[in-house]
């Protein structure tokens, strides 16, 4: 029998907005009791948390590992460090890797190699379409059988209603997840950053926001009528949420996350032109960051995820037009929200743990996580008075590419703790 | 002729007063004198070395940079990439570090992607001059127009131009609104809703008729060249329609010849799409004017412009 008593804690409890002075006790990695001052009994190895708060482990369901194919952004063992280092005991790996992920027998691979060498727990995530061509359903079935939990093209936005519609039809015999990325493909052709004044100002190609409300609309729209599970990956606008919003009031059954860079910044922060602000959807306005933190408060929104995508420093040194979408997010995700959401007093602990931790898992199948005595104890440390400034040294990521390069954070997670740690 | 800036590079308008663009265009007085005597050059960037790096190719305002260049006294480089060997595997950046080793003291930089010049200038102790990126800027053009448009009207507060064609896609017109704005001219601008977008600076009256661009009554009309792709792209139906709703036809020319309003173009022309072919001969189209005043601005440019390489001894020396 191993047992720790975890004591100076703050703990993000059941039913409680804000962490409670509390002490934790977990033996064999099952949480024995939760309460104040727990007497240490012979044996326990104890843990001073130092005021350091204890929160269920996050979970991300959207994060692009780059392995196979893109081995110098990031591979399996950098990705898992890096969501480990960043308070994540799971996460659901995307399949726009190279070869893509499209059988059963990718899945499989996927799966196995993850489970030799990730340092968490890893989900895996099919191709809605063979070789994320938007043409052809790949082999849904195969997929589920090896384990995956959701379908999706990731940002290859279907061009094809029918192929939605067919796919949400078959998909419901087999409890998967269609993930579906908010685009008109048409009307955001070419763009780079989103369309507005600043676009005008820097002279760069513009993504409208109709193009996301458009695409969010046309996609649930055929949801309601055919059914199955659809999640929408990435909101970025106030017009996505306010769609997502009228379709929920009328019974779809759809769950939608959005980002916390979309949250926290906006696109008058691209700068001169600084490819780490460029990704897909843009930073979008002042407004639309507003609409997202309403959306994730009043349920529209389900739940927050990074859509992690790494780049090496040649690819994001390229021009901005030509350099690829997207940044890093694993390590930055709970510091970022902290220093701008909680420390403000926009959201609170119990908020965070239920858009980041309980709605991921529920989405990848899993039980949400609840620090309370019987259940398994899946928890990370969060230090908050940590200044955390973000070095290329202190990133286990293998890649760099993000807005908060060098900039100081409030806070830091110090530990994670995993059921099967322990 | 003082030095008046320690300014490294010319990227855009963005951080520049009224008072430093107003001293880049009384500099390129003198330059232009010097045009009318026999010996052409000073020597006031000798032994510096200019690179004319141009991912797209333009002979016309390169040249216009070499010959500027070269009445400076500095020795000229051209060193011409293709974009598309960049993608592949070439970065700007190994470019630029190949480029700093050999002691460059001036790149002027043409990019088809918006930012560029901006990125090498952060990467290089040469001054950067963009001579054109994307849709972003060119601000040597804007100038040698003000320099131009200052000619005919010394004062140029309370002026009034009217910028007309495709706006969105132009980084002539962008640089050309903010620089006319920063010198007090009243700004219009006149073209296919399409080619307007609602996010231009709200300092600019955006007119939808050709009656009113003349209420407006501008003291010059900016004619852009419109570039025939965007014609596929939807953007307009035709070539004909555009010169017969936003062009200078026959009857506009009448009326522009009755009030005495100047026309300038950036080039190369689009006979029978902006303009009419008679305007070309047309006495108060400053065409011409604008690339023969292109080479003084481009040489007080040049002067203006401090690089962090080596030593400054240019601004002790005697010119001009």
């Amino acid at each position: 029998m191993s047992a720790r008593l975890f004591q100076n804690a703050h703990i993000v409890v059941p039913g409680q907005s804000d962490p409670q002075a509390l002490d934790l006790r977990v033996v064999d990695g099952v949480i024995q009791a939760v309460a104040p001052g727990i007497a240490p009994e012979p044996g326990d190895e104890r843990i001073d948390c130092r005021g350091g708060i204890l929160l269920p482990a996050l979970c991300d369901a959207h994060v692009h590992i780059r392995e196979p194919g893109q081995e110098d952004a990031e591979t399996i063992e950098s990705g898992t460090e890096a969501a480990a280092a960043g308070g994540f005991s799971r996460i659901l790996a995307m399949p726009n890797t190279d070869p893509p992920i499209d059988t059963g027998g990718m899945v499989g691979f996927i799966q196995s190699m993850a489970d030799r060498r990730a340092r968490i727990p890893v989900s895996v995530a099919g191709c809605l379409t063979k070789g994320r061509e938007g043409a052809k359903l790949a082999e849904i079935a195969d997929m589920a059988e090896q384990g995956a939990v959701m379908v999706t093209d990731c940002n290859h936005a279907l061009q094809d209603a029918y192929v939605l519609r067919r796919a949400l039809e078959y998909t419901r015999h087999f409890d998967m997840v269609v993930g579906v990325y908010p685009d008109t493909p048409a009307l955001s052709k070419g763009g780079v950053m989103h369309e507005g004044a600043e676009s005008f100002r820097l002279g760069l190609p513009g993504i409208p926001a109709m193009a996301e409300e458009i695409g969010i609309e046309r996609d649930l729209r055929v949801a309601a009528a055919v059914g199955g599970r659809i999640h929408i990956q990435n909101v970025s606008t106030a017009e996505g949420v306010d769609s997502i919003r009228r379709w929920k009031a009328r019974g779809v059954q759809v769950t939608a996350e959005t980002t916390p860079h979309h949250l926290l910044l906006n696109h008058t922060q691209l700068g001169n032109y600084n490819t780490h602000f460029k990704m897909m959807p843009p930073l979008r306005t002042e407004a639309d960051q507003q609409a997202l933190l309403e959306g994730l408060l009043d349920g529209t929104l389900d739940m927050i995820a990074t859509g992690h995508a790494p780049h090496t420093d040649f690819a994001k040194n390229l021009d901005f037009n030509h350099a690829p979408f997207g940044i890093i997010g694993l390590e930055t995700a709970l510091p970022a929200l902290h220093t701008h959401l909680i420390q403000t007093g926009k959201l609170t602990w119990a908020q965070l743990c239920r858009l980041f931790s309980d709605a991921p898992r529920r989405l990848l199948n899993l039980a949400p996580i609840a620090l309370e005595p019987g259940q398994p104890f899946e928890a990370a440390l969060f230090d908050p008075a940590a200044e955390n400034t973000i070095t290329r040294a202190a990133l286990k990521s293998r890649s760099f590419n993000t807005p908060w390069l060098n900039r100081t954070l409030h806070g830091r997670v110090t530990a994670l703790y995993l059921p099967r740690d322990q | 002729m003082k030095s008046v800036s320690h300014r490294k590079d010319l990227l855009s308008f963005d951080n520049m007063t009224r008072e430093e663009a107003l001293a880049i265009l009384d500099t390129a007085k003198p330059f232009k004198d010097l045009f009318t005597r026999s010996v052409k050059k000073v020597p006031t960037l000798r032994g510096k070395t200019v690179l004319n790096l141009f991912y797209e190719p333009s002979t016309r305002t390169r040249t216009s940079f070499e010959i500027a260049a070269k009445r400076l006294s500095a020795d000229v480089t051209n060193f011409a990439v293709s974009t598309s060997s960049v993608v592949k595997g070439e970065s700007i950046l190994d470019t630029i570090d190949t480029l700093q080793a050999m002691q460059v003291d001036y790149m002027i930089v043409r990019h088809g992607v918006s930012g560029v010049p901006e990125y090498i200038a952060r990467h290089t102790k040469a001054s950067v001059i963009n001579a054109g990126d994307g849709h972003h800027a060119h601000p040597t053009q804007a100038l040698l127009d003000a320099f131009t448009f200052r000619e005919i009207y010394p004062d140029l507060q309370g002026k009034r131009i009217v910028v007309a064609g495709d706006i969105l896609h132009s980084r002539v017109a962008r640089s050309v609104f903010q620089l006319m704005h920063l010198l007090g001219v009243e700004v219009g601008t006149f073209g296919p809703a399409t080619l307007i977008p609602p996010t231009i600076p709200d300092y600019v009256n955006v007119f939808t008729r050709f009656e009113e661009v003349l209420e407006f009554d501008p003291h010059v009309l900016y004619l852009l060249r419109l570039q025939l792709e965007r014609q596929t792209a939807n953007f307009f139906p035709s070539m004909r329609e555009y010169h017969r709703v936003y062009g200078v036809t026959d009857e506009r020319f009448r009326q522009i010849r009755e009030r005495g309003m100047h026309i300038m173009h950036p080039g190369p022309v689009n006979r029978g799409v902006e303009l009419v072919d008679d305007v070309m001969t047309y006495e108060r189209t400053l065409i011409n004017t604008q690339v023969e005043n292109g080479i003084a601005t481009r040489m007080a440019v040049l002067y203006h412009l401090t690089p962090e390489v080596k030593s400054r001894s240019h601004d002790t020396e005697e010119t001009a």
